[in-house]
C-alpha cells in the first residue's frame, strides 16, 4: 500500500538535509508538490504515479537546494564549505555517525580518568567533583562535534575552548569550606552556562543572529525531550541487564555502575545531539505537541493556586526550597511558552495557544510577584546566604525574561509590533542568562568566601 | 520550440511582476499561467521559479504571506509591491526596445 504522506515527508527530509532550506521553503515546495499531484490525480492517475511524477518534475533536490543556497546569500558560506554532491551527503551522514561514536567512548573514558587518581564515581567523598564536573566531561565533545560540523574558523573554536579550559580549571582550584554552599551552586549553574556556550558552537558563526538562536532554543527544548527519552531507555536496559543475569545469580551491579551508567549517559547526549540535529521533521512534530498539552493543564493549576491563595488568605511561607519550587515554576512556563513560540511560523495569525502563552505568563507573574514580596519581606530578617541571592537572582532573571514577553505579546496582540520582535526579545536575552550564570558559578565564591 | 536558458532568466523577472501584478498569486499557479500565456512553449522549472520569487521578495519588490486555501493547505502567495511596479514599468520599455529593434532588423531582411 503506498503511504502518501509517509512518502511526502521523506521527500521533505531530504531537502531538509541540504540545509539551505528554510522550513517555510520546505513547505511551500510541499505545497506545490501536492497542487502538481492534485491536477495529475484529476487526470486519471493514482496517487503513487502521480508522486513520482510531480516529484520528478519538481527536479532534481540538490539542485533545488543549490538554486535556494544562492539566493539566501545569508547561507553563502554553508553553500561554499559544505559540498551539495548527493554522493557527499551520505559521506557526511556515515563521518557523523563515526564521530558520535567516538566522542561518546571519548567522554566515557574521560569520566574514568579521574578513578586513576583514586576518585572514584561511586565515592561519597568524590560526589562533589563529579556532580560540579560532569558537564565538562561531555559538553566539550558536543561543542567539538558542532565545531567540526560547522567547520569554525579557529578564531571561534579557540574562544570556545578557552572558555572550557578557563571554566575547568577555576572550578577545581577554588577552595571549598564547609558546608559547601559556593561550591554545590557552582556545580548547579556551570552546566547551564556551558550549554550557552556550546550554543556558540552549534549556531557557528551566525550565533548574534535571532534565527539561529531560535533554532538553539529550540534544539534546547527538543534535546531535552529527547534525552529524557534516550536515557529512560538506558536505565531500562541497565535494570533489565541486572535482573536477567541475576536470574543465574550472576551479579552484574559493578558493570553496570561503571561502565553501562558511564558510557551508557554519554552515548546518551551524544546521540540525543545528533537525533535532534540531523533527524530534524522526526522530531520537530514532538515537542509542541507536549506544550500544547500540558500549557492548558500548567495554567489549571497555577489558577487553582492563586484562587487557593486568595480563598484561603494564606500567604505562601517562604523558605529557600519554596522559592526555588517557584523557579521551578517559571522554568517551566517559560519552557512551555517556548515550545509553542518555536513551533509556530513567523507568519502564522496569532492563534489560541498564542492566547494561552500569554494567561500562562500573566499567571505565573502573579503567582511570582506574591512569593517574591515574600520573600524581600524575610530576607532581611533571615540573613543573606549565597543559596538565597542565587535563587532570587534566578527569579528576578526569569521575570525580567517572562514581563517582557507578556509585553511584547500584548503589543502582539494590538497589532503593534510584528512577531519577530517577540523572538528577537527571547534570543537577545540568553545574553542576560549567560553572564547570570557565570556570575553565580565564577564569581560568588569569591564573594562568600568559598563557603 | 526550444527557449534557450539564458532568455528564460531574463524574462523571468518581468513574466512574474507582471504575472502578480493582475492579482497575488502562488508558485504553481505562476508556473501554469505562464505556460498557458506562452501556449506550453514556456515551461519554468520550480527550481529556477522559487530561487527567483524569494530574490525579488529580497529586493523589496514583491512581497508574501500565508493563506488558507479552500483544501485546508496553506499557501504562500505573492503580491507586488510599489517598487515591484516601478520595475515592472523599467523592464518594459527595455522589453519594447529591444522588441522594435528586432522587428526592425527583420522587416529589412524580408524586404531584401
Amino acid at each position: 500500500m503506498f503511504d502518501l504522506e509517509l512518502n511526502i515527508r521523506s521527500w521533505s527530509d531530504h531537502l531538509r538535509a541540504g540545509g539551505n532550506l528554510k522550513d517555510t521553503d520546505i513547505l511551500e515546495l510541499e505545497n506545490h508538490l501536492r497542487d502538481e499531484m492534485e491536477d495529475l490525480i484529476k487526470n486519471g492517475l493514482t496517487e503513487d504515479e502521480a508522486f513520482l511524477i510531480s516529484v520528478k518534475r519538481l527536479g532534481n533536490v540538490n539542485l533545488i537546494s543549490k538554486e535556494y543556497s544562492k539566493v539566501s546569500s545569508e547561507n553563502l558560506w554553508k553553500h561554499l564549505l559544505l559540498d551539495p554532491v548527493d554522493s557527499n551527503s551520505g559521506y557526511q551522514n556515515r563521518r557523523n555517525i563515526i564521530l558520535v561514536v567516538i566522542f561518546s567512548l571519548l567522554a566515557g573514558t574521560l569520566v574514568k580518568i579521574p578513578e586513576i587518581f583514586g576518585i572514584h564515581l561511586n565515592d561519597q567523598a568524590a560526589e562533589l567533583f563529579y556532580f560540579k564536573n560532569l558537564a565538562l566531561f561531555i559538553l566539550p565533545f558536543i561543542s567539538a562535534f558542532f565545531i567540526i560540523k560547522n567547520k569554525l574558523r579557529w578564531k571561534m573554536i579557540a574562544s570556545i575552548l578557552g572558555i572550557f579550559c578557563f571554566t575547568a580549571i577555576v572550578i577545581n582550584i577554588y577552595p571549598s569550606y564547609n558546608p559547601k554552599n559556593t561550591e554545590i551552586l557552582t556545580g548547579i549553574h556551570v552546566p547551564i552556562f556551558l550549554w550557552l556556550i556550546t550554543g556558540a558552537a552549534y549556531m557557528g558563526e551566525k550565533w548574534r543572529n535571532c534565527r539561529s538562536r531560535m533554532d538553539f532554543i529550540r534544539f534546547t527544548g527538543e534535546s531535552v525531550i529527547y534525552g529524557v527519552l534516550i536515557f529512560c531507555g538506558i536505565m531500562v536496559l541497565a535494570m533489565f541487564t541486572e535482573m536477567i543475569f541475576s536470574a543465574i545469580q550472576i551479579d552484574m551491579g559493578w558493570f553496570i555502575t561503571n561502565y553501562l551508567i558511564v558510557y551508557g549517559g554519554c552515548a546518551a547526549a551524544m546521540i540525543t545531539v545528533y537525533l535532534v540535529e540531523f533527524k530534524k521533521s522526526v522530531v520537530e512534530n514532538f515537542a509542541p505537541i507536549l506544550a500544547k498539552i500540558f500549557s492548558p493543564l500548567f495554567l489549571l493549576t497555577m489558577c487553582a493556586f492563586i484562587v487557593s491563595v486568595i480563598v484561603m488568605g494564606k500567604s505562601p511561607f517562604i523558605e529557600r526550597d519554596f522559592l526555588i519550587g517557584f523557579d521551578l515554576m517559571l522554568v517551566l512556563v517559560l519552557g512551555l511558552v517556548l515550545y509553542v513560540i518555536s513551533a509556530r511560523d513567523m507568519h502564522d495569525k496569532a492563534s489560541f495557544y498564542d492566547f494561552m502563552n500569554l494567561a500562562l505568563i500573566l499567571t505565573a507573574l502573579i503567582i511570582d510577584s506574591i512569593a517574591l514580596s515574600a520573600i524581600l519581606f524575610r530576607l532581611s530578617a533571615f540573613g543573606i546566604t549565597p543559596n538565597k541571592i542565587a535563587a532570587l537572582g534566578e527569579n528576578l532573571t526569569l521575570l525580567i525574561n517572562l514581563i517582557g514577553l507578556a509585553w511584547l505579546y500584548l503589543c502582539y496582540f494590538v497589532k503593534k509590533i510584528d512577531f519577530i520582535k517577540i523572538e528577537k526579545w527571547q534570543t537577545a536575552y540568553l545574553y542576560v542568562y549567560a553572564i547570570w550564570m557565570a556570575v553565580v558559578a565564577f564569581l560568588f565564591p569569591i564573594i562568600f568566601g568559598f563557603c | 520550440m526550444n527557449v534557450s536558458k539564458d532568455l528564460i532568466a531574463a524574462s523571468a523577472t518581468p513574466l512574474i511582476l507582471a504575472i502578480l501584478k493582475e492579482n497575488d498569486s502562488y508558485g504553481y499557479a505562476i508556473i501554469k499561467n505562464v505556460k498557458e500565456m506562452s501556449g506550453n512553449e514556456l515551461i519554468w522549472t520550480e527550481g529556477m521559479l522559487y530561487p527567483v520569487l524569494h530574490r525579488l521578495e529580497q529586493q523589496q519588490l514583491i512581497e508574501s504571506y500565508w493563506k488558507g486555501a479552500e483544501s485546508g493547505r496553506k499557501r504562500k502567495y505573492y503580491c507586488i509591491k510599489e517598487a515591484g511596479l516601478k520595475e515592472l514599468e523599467l523592464q518594459k520599455k527595455q522589453w519594447e526596445m529591444v522588441n522594435s529593434a528586432l522587428s526592425k532588423t527583420w522587416v529589412n531582411e524580408n524586404e531584401k
